[in-house]
């Protein structure tokens, strides 16, 4: 009997990877979620947690949905100091790197890595230039990776959605601080749950029939952002 | 490069990583535009002939120590030229890491090897923006940054180098935006040229470099001060002036798809 595929969430404590891994183990998958206090770009404490959470044996998908949140803080980035430049910006490429590295060691050949990511730098957002520097950073990083990682038929797909929806997930606005960001398109179709959304590309992502899929962005937004 | 002349005359612009390849080329190229040309270089010593190469176009050449991961040599090249010169036209950050040819183990290599690349490419990509930011604000300048089709295609043998780049064209979509107000262009180039990276692969994978030679349809591979310099100097030019937020991919056609 085949055994049921396991999920390994690395996601900070709120917004939409969190949710995610809510939603999977609700409906009974088999779900691993990394520690929300955990400094991901810390290589040996990220390694330690992967090898405590999945033991001797492997991980079917990796989920990535880590910006650490200082990056959703807008602010024009002549105000910012290096200090918030490096925590706004640079922190979650260095999380990204090691996540992906360390994800590695415990992906199953054949695995499926789904990195979720906003939409942000796709257009670009003034006062939020750490996040969209970030973010396109993490996603060609993405790339790289699928590119080297295709021999062990492993994918790495990166899914886009709006702010609001990476930044809150499930979660209620009222406790949020949430950065102005200008109205750059409108969605073509009605508005529905970001989390079903994405849900439903990271199940078609991990079909046999999705494993052709590799180094892809997959935009989420009902369509407010169609790239070029 | 007669088509340059004049278009950036009397102007002083700021190039990093000046001292060979394609800074080197560039830097000629906005000489050729009649440009003052800071030289920006970690060793002074090393910019004698890209001095020569902006003097003989027919620009200003001034020689800076500029190493752009230390904050107070970036200022310093920023302040003199602005003390000397009166002010700042544009920025062009064409520096990387010296490891930047270097392939990357990514699955098994250190947060130390990210650091080299960061540092010169994220981090200094916004210093020197902040630094730049009340000249150019003066001036309706333009802050121009060196990408590289790496940074779009994500480049397997060079995951860092292409998540750095990458990083650069997010920074370049969202201060457009944040600076249109000021009327400061921020834009990049994606070129692909022979550069001293490529030169030290043609000397440690010459097959690599023929493949790649191979794969653009112009059949070569850019020239810096004639190929990738006319291009950067037209998006500092006021003939750019309404072009903000893009990448130019200058790469001889092997890139149609980005």
């Amino acid at each position: 009997m085949a055994t049921a595929p396991t999920t390994l969430v690395i996601a900070t404590k709120s917004g939409i990877g969190a949710s995610l891994a809510k939603r999977l183990r609700d409906r009974g998958d088999s779900v691993l979620h990394t520690d929300p206090s955990l400094d991901l770009a810390d290589a040996s404490a990220v390694a330690d947690s992967l090898r405590s959470l999945v033991g001797s044996g492997t991980v079917d998908r990796v989920v990535l949905a880590a910006i650490d949140p200082s990056a959703f803080r807008a602010a024009p980035i002549n105000s910012l100091t290096e200090a918030e430049w490096d925590q706004a910006a640079e922190y979650s490429m260095r999380a990204a790197f090691v996540a992906l590295q360390q994800a590695y060691e415990v992906l199953a050949d054949g695995g499926r890595v789904i990195l979720i990511l906003p939409t942000v730098a796709t257009t670009g957002v003034a006062d939020l230039v750490p996040l969209c520097t970030a973010v396109e950073a993490i996603r060609v990083m993405a790339k790289a990776v699928a590119r080297r990682w295709g021999a062990r038929s492993i994918t790495v797909n990166t899914i886009e959605v709006e702010l609001a929806a990476f930044m809150l997930g499930d979660e209620d606005a009222t406790d949020v601080v949430m950065p102005v960001v200008p109205v750059l398109g409108q969605s073509a179709l009605p508005p529905g749950s970001a989390i079903d959304d994405v849900l439903g590309l990271v199940d078609m992502l991990a079909t046999p029939a999705a494993g052709a899929i590799t180094g892809a962005l997959l935009v989420a937004d009902r369509g407010t952002v169609m790239q070029p | 490069m007669s088509g340059l002349q004049g278009l950036m005359e009397g102007r002083v612009v700021l190039v990093t990583g000046a001292g060979a390849g394609v800074g080197r080329g560039v830097s000629a190229a906005f000489g050729a535009a009649g440009a003052i040309v800071g030289i920006g270089v970690r060793r002074p010593e090393a910019a004698e002939e890209t001095a020569a190469d902006v003097a003989a176009a027919g620009g200003t050449p001034v020689i800076l120590r500029c190493d752009v991961t230390i904050a107070e040599q970036s200022a310093a090249a920023i302040a003199q030229l602005v003390v000397d010169y009166g002010r700042l036209d544009a920025v062009v950050h064409n520096a990387v890491s010296g490891r930047s040819s270097e392939a990357t183990d990514f699955e098994n290599t250190t947060l130390e090897e990210w650091e080299d690349h960061s540092s010169v490419t994220v981090r200094a990509t916004w210093r020197l923006a902040v630094q730049a930011y009340p000249h150019l604000q003066k001036t309706q300048g333009s802050y121009l940054l060196m990408s590289s089709p790496a940074g779009i295609e994500g480049s397997e043998r060079a995951p860092f180098y292409s998540a750095v780049k990458a990083a650069q064209r997010g920074f370049v979509r969202a201060l457009a935006r944040e600076w249109g107000p000021d009327h400061i262009r921020v834009n990049s180039v994606a070129p692909l040229a022979i550069s001293p990276a490529l030169e030290n692969m043609k000397v440690l994978e010459p097959e690599r470099v023929k493949r790649i030679e191979g794969l653009v349809p112009l059949g070569r591979l850019g020239d810096p001060e004639t190929d990738i310099g006319p291009p950067s100097v037209f998006l500092c030019s006021d003939e750019a002036r309404y072009v903000t937020g893009q990448t130019l991919v200058v790469s001889g056609g092997r890139f149609t798809s980005l």
